[in-house]
């Protein structure tokens, strides 16, 4: 009983050390918060432009990742084709590439013909919504792909043979019976993919610049804030993006676990 | 009803076939083999799951090579059973019938008949099948199967991981079902008992091969080689020599002990055979006894060496006096109470001449040494 409860304080003890540095990290930005500055910067045109900028381009990066994601992620988990770990480990390229360089990756691919000919149809990156959109679904597609691996890697192949011969097509069985069974490993998926789109900045300052009102997001904004010295304007950013990722994050949780 | 030529199928390093098998007339079929035989990869080439190497597959007089799974009209129930786990008891039930969009009047009465005939009313309306015993399970993986009413069903040792009461109960409740239903099964399994209970054909499949065809008896009193012979448990194999063929077509053989046993064509003196006996045909008889002309044949004194007592029945092992060879005898419990036998009685064994079987011995093919040395 004893040894138990030794093992078990092993296991508690880094796990409060690190909820209490994380509370020390948030709490003390009560020293530089003020609720009356706090109201005021809510009510600023540039302030609320970068709340929906936020949730705008972390909702649209994240949905397409996700939709890109589950077939990558069910087709390395499926099949065998020529070439497969060669893709699998270039899929994780993102990774561990810092968000800076990939930013530069994506405008240097944009300097070429490919972007030349996406610049006609008008799709520029520069200053624009779908450059914010492109950095943040650059940096956290391989993080959902390699998420949405694992959980079609836990989903029993036979479960899907069986209902091929109960009459399902391969998509329907994959529909009716692949995806269902995903689902718990889909959420978290869309959740953390989410939560690091809202909080991506190196990519997307690289890619989309910082323009007030118009490519500036909540963490581009704190940034700016910081290099201005703008405390009580940084702090309020960062409670505001604590806020919003804290209610969408619980929100989805209390949605998975109402489906359970 | 299933016809299968030149099958090859791989998986990984193993490959499966070629296999030719032509199962009509009989509406129970069952492969037995060891573990890691090919008894699964089989069926899920004949599904279609897994495409051949080569080879064609026929089902119902209809070339299905080429077909997709969920147009063969299969059902399949898998080792593990895999049923949904996030689909309601009812819904599981239900799934192939929604799938293949049955008519629901249609659908209800059968579900009724099923719900019937698995005697599974009281589980119905469960909505987590996490909740069901291992038997209700069975049932209800049983049921989804037989919903869409396919004109095959496919086993893989559906019964392995139940215990042994629920077990029985299922395969009698199986034999209702495919005289019921009228629907042809194709069970794999590595349960000897349990293929000889169901199985109208049997075919013996051992290293991806078929080794043997045929009705349950021939395959069970006249294994067709050494490896079939012992993979059924054969515990009396000799190895010996065909020394004269009797006038009246039975050959006399002979090594260190000598038999008379039934012929076959082609048998020639010098030949050298395998020759064996189930333990439970083996007759034992006491010492003093009278004995009657069908057992003076191949008759033997013996001593006990050794009893080993199983649930219902127990094994004599017993050592002929002559030859000093060993051969293995099986009693029902109830006659062993009779008998009174104990190590290091005598008595005498009669391996009657129509109970034995023979096998042109391959060269290099090795019997089970029955010798003490």
């Amino acid at each position: 009983m004893q040894r138990d409860s030794v093992f078990k304080i092993t296991m508690l003890m880094p796990l409060f050390i690190l909820a209490g540095y994380f509370l020390l990290l948030v709490g003390s930005q009560s020293a530089f918060f003020n609720f009356s500055v706090f109201m005021e910067q809510l009510s600023r045109a540039n302030v609320l432009s970068a709340i929906a900028l936020s949730l705008v381009a972390a909702t649209c990066s994240s949905a397409i990742a996700i939709g890109i994601a589950i077939p990558s992620a069910y087709a390395l988990a499926r099949f065998n084709f020529p070439g497969k770990r060669l893709v699998d480990t270039f899929i994780d390229l993102p990774m561990v590439l810092t968000p800076i360089a990939l930013g530069t990756l994506i405008l240097m691919a944009w300097n070429t013909a490919f972007g030349q000919f996406l610049a006609n149809f008008g799709l520029t990156l520069p200053f624009t919504l779908a450059g914010v959109i492109l950095a943040q679904f650059t940096v956290v597609v391989a993080i959902s792909v390699r998420m949405l691996k694992a959980t079609f890697e836990q989903v029993n192949p036979r479960q899907e043979q069986v209902a091929r011969l109960l009459g399902c097509t391969a998509f329907s069985s994959f529909i009716h019976v692949t995806l269902p069974l995903a689902r718990r490993g889909i959420l978290a998926a869309i959740i953390l993919t989410w939560a690091r789109a809202i909080g991506e900045f190196g990519a997307t300052v690289m890619v989309a610049g910082t323009a007030k009102g118009q490519t500036a997001t909540l963490p581009s904004s704190i940034y700016l804030a910081m290099s201005m010295a703008d405390l009580p304007q940084a702090v309020t950013l960062v409670v505001i993006l604590i806020v919003i990722s804290l209610i969408v994050l619980f929100g989805v949780r209390m949605a998975l676990e109402r489906k359970r | 009803m299933i016809r299968i030529e030149k099958l090859i199928s791989r998986r990984g390093a193993f490959c499966l076939g070629p296999i030719d098998l032509d199962f009509r007339g009989s509406s129970y079929l069952t492969i037995l083999g060891p573990s890691g035989s090919g008894k699964t990869l089989f069926l899920e080439t004949c599904m279609g799951l897994i495409a051949p190497e080569s080879g064609r597959v026929w089902l119902d007089g209809k070339d299905v090579t080429d077909i997709v799974p969920e147009q063969r009209h299969i059902s399949y129930l898998p080792q593990d059973l895999t049923l949904f786990p996030h689909l309601s008891v009812r819904d599981n039930i239900l799934f192939g019938a929604r799938r293949r969009q049955l008519q629901k009047a249609l659908v209800e009465s059968r579900l009724a008949n099923l719900l019937d005939l698995l005697e599974m009313h009281h589980i119905i309306d469960r909505t987590d099948v996490a909740t069901l015993s291992g038997g209700e399970k069975q049932r209800v993986a049983m049921a989804r199967a037989l919903l869409p009413e396919p004109r095959l069903l496919f086993l893989d040792e559906p019964f392995s991981a139940l215990d042994a009461t629920i077990k029985r109960q299922l395969q009698v409740k199986l034999r209702e079902i495919n005289q019921q239903l009228g629907v042809t099964i194709l069970h794999v399994t590595h349960d000897q008992e349990e293929a000889f209970l169901l199985g109208e054909q049997l075919a013996v499949m051992i290293n991806g091969q078929i080794r043997q065809v045929g009705p349950r008896d021939d395959i069970y009193y006249r294994p067709a080689t050494l490896e079939v012979a012992r993979f059924l448990r054969n515990q009396n194999i000799f190895d010996l020599t065909i020394r004269e063929i009797l006038p009246d077509g039975s050959l006399r053989l002979e090594n260190d002990i000598c038999l008379v046993a039934p012929g076959h064509a082609g048998a020639t003196p010098g030949e050298q055979l395998a020759t064996g006996i189930r333990s439970e045909e083996v007759v034992v008889i006491r010492p003093n006894k009278p004995i009657g002309p069908e057992l003076q044949e191949n008759l033997f004194h013996a001593t006990i060496v050794d009893i080993l007592i199983f649930g219902g029945t127990q094994t004599l092992c017993v050592r002929l006096n002559d030859s000093g060879m060993t051969v293995n005898a099986e009693l029902p419990n109830c006659a062993m109470r009779d008998l009174g036998y104990a190590i290091g009685d005598a008595l005498q064994v009669c391996l009657r001449k129509r109970s034995l079987w023979t096998i042109p011995l391959d060269a290099g093919a090795v019997t089970r040494k029955t010798h003490d040395d």
